[in-house]
C-alpha cells in the first residue's frame, strides 16, 4: 500500500473562537512528516494564538516516530505558554495517547466544536 | 466533554493498520517471565514514563551508521530485534522476555553506571518491520523513548538509526547526566550501532546529532527521585548479605 504522506493545513476560527488556530492533519504521521508538521505549527504560531488545536480526524496511521514529533510540538507549545489540544482521535489513537502519556499534557476532545467550546475561557 | 479511554465494546470497530504494532495501554507494568539470571527490580507495578514526565532537559539525540547497499532495512531491523541483547556493551545486560521484541513485551536491564548497579527495564511500545521503540518506566535514569530503525537514504544506502527523545527522570540523574552520564550513554548507543554494523561486515563511523527540545527543568516532577532505580538498586545490592542471612535463619 503506498504511503500517504502527511498534509497539514491551518485555519483560524472566527468570532468567539478567535485566539485559536486549528491544524488539520490528513494522511500518515511518521518520520517523514516532520517538515509538514513543523511548517503548519510555525504558521499557526505566527498569529500568536492562545490555543492550537490538532485535528486528527483524517489521520489513519501514526507510528512511534510520529508520536515523537507530536511530543516536540507539545514541548514548543509549553515553552511559549500555549495550549495544545487534540481532537478527532479514534479510540485506537486515544489509547496510544494514553500509553505514551501524551494525554497527561494534552486535553483530547471528540471533535473540533467541543474542543473550541470547552477550552474557551478554561 | 473530553475523550476518555476507549471502552471494551469499541474494540470491534475497524482498526487502523498500525494497531498491531502498538503495545496495549496498561496502568502499571507487569513482568511475567524473568530469566533466572536477571534481577527483576524497579519495573513491576511502575507506570511508564514518557518524554514529558521526567525532570531534566529534554534532548533528542540521533545516532546513525551507514550499512551500504548489501542489506535491506527490514533485514537490519529483524536482526536487531533478534540480537538486541548481544549488541549491548558488556556492562549493559538486557533480558528480553521469551516472546522477544514485540509490542507490550518487557526487557529487563541489569546495568552498571560507573560501577553503580542499575536494575530497571523498558517496555516495547511499538514494533513493526522497520523500527521498534522502547519506553522507560518510572525510576529509570531517563524518562522517554528510544526508537531503533533502519531506512534507505536517497542514494539507496541502508542507514541504521537510534533516536532517543528523553530527559533525566529526576534531579540526581540530571546531575549525573551533566557530569558524565550523557557521554557514557552516547558511548553505549555508539557501541550498539557499531556492533550491529559489524554483524553485517561494516566498519563505519557513527554520527550523532543532538537537539535540546526543551531546556527547562520540570521542578513539578522533583518527587520522581523517590522511585530512583539507581538508589534502590544500590540499597538492594548493599542489603544482599543481610537478605542471605535472614533467608538462612528462616529455614
Amino acid at each position: 500500500m503506498p504511503a500517504k504522506h502527511l498534509e497539514a493545513s491551518v485555519r483560524y476560527p472566527p468570532g468567539e473562537r478567535a485566539g485559536a488556530a486549528v491544524i488539520e492533519l490528513r494522511g500518515e504521521i511518521d518520520g517523514f512528516s516532520q517538515e509538514a508538521l513543523d511548517a503548519a505549527y510555525a504558521e499557526a504560531e505566527s498569529r500568536d494564538p492562545d490555543i492550537i488545536l490538532l485535528n486528527f480526524s483524517e489521520v489513519d496511521y501514526i507510528n512511534s516516530t510520529g508520536i515523537a514529533l507530536i511530543v516536540g510540538l507539545l514541548a514548543k507549545a509549553r515553552a511559549s505558554r500555549r495550549r495544545l489540544l487534540a481532537c478527532g482521535l479514534s479510540d485506537h489513537y486515544v489509547e496510544i495517547f494514553n500509553i505514551t502519556r501524551l494525554s497527561d499534557f494534552m486535553s483530547l476532545f471528540p471533535d473540533e466544536e467541543s474542543a473550541l467550546t470547552k477550552s474557551a475561557g478554561a | 466533554m473530553e475523550q476518555k479511554p476507549p471502552a471494551e465494546e469499541h474494540t470491534a470497530q475497524k482498526q487502523p493498520r498500525d494497531a498491531a504494532y502498538w503495545a496495549r495501554h496498561v496502568e502499571k507494568l507487569k513482568v511475567s517471565e524473568v530469566p533466572a539470571e536477571a534481577i527483576n527490580l524497579n519495573v513491576e507495578g511502575r507506570r511508564t514514563a514518557g518524554a514529558l514526565q521526567g525532570f531534566g532537559q529534554l534532548w533528542q539525540k540521533t545516532y546513525r551508521i551507514y550499512l551500504g547497499t548489501g542489506v535491506t532495512p527490514e533485514e537490519v531491523v529483524r536482526v536487531w530485534k533478534e540480537k538486541f541483547s548481544e549488541f549491548q556493551p558488556p556492562q549493559n545486560r538486557f533480558y528480553p522476555s521469551l516472546a522477544g521484541v514485540k509490542p507490550g513485551e518487557m526487557l529487563l536491564i541489569n546495568a552498571s553506571m560507573k560501577g553503580m548497579p542499575v536494575y530497571t527495564g523498558v517496555i516495547v511500545l511499538y514494533a513493526d518491520e522497520e523500527c521498534f521503540t522502547v519506553m522507560t518506566p518510572e525510576g529509570h535514569p531517563e524518562s522517554g523513548w528510544n526508537t531503533f530503525s533502519a531506512y534507505q537514504n536517497e542514494e539507496g544506502h541502508t542507514v541504521a538509526q537510534i533516536q532517543s527523545l528523553a530527559r533525566a527522570n529526576d534531579p540526581i540523574y540530571e546531575m549525573g547526566f551533566r557530569l558524565a552520564g550523557s557521554t557514557e550513554q552516547e558511548r553505549i548507543w555508539t557501541h550498539v550501532l557499531k556492533s550491529l554494523a559489524a554483524h553485517f561486515g561494516v566498519d563505519d563511523p557513527v554520527s550523532l546529532e543532538k537537539v535540546c527540545v526543551d531546556p527547562r527543568l520540570q521542578w513539578s516532577n522533583v518527587g520522581n527521585v523517590w522511585n530512583n532505580a539507581s538508589v534502590r538498586s544500590m540499597i538492594y545490592a548493599v542489603s544482599a548479605p543481610g537478605r542471605r542471612i535472614f533467608g538462612l535463619l528462616r529455614r
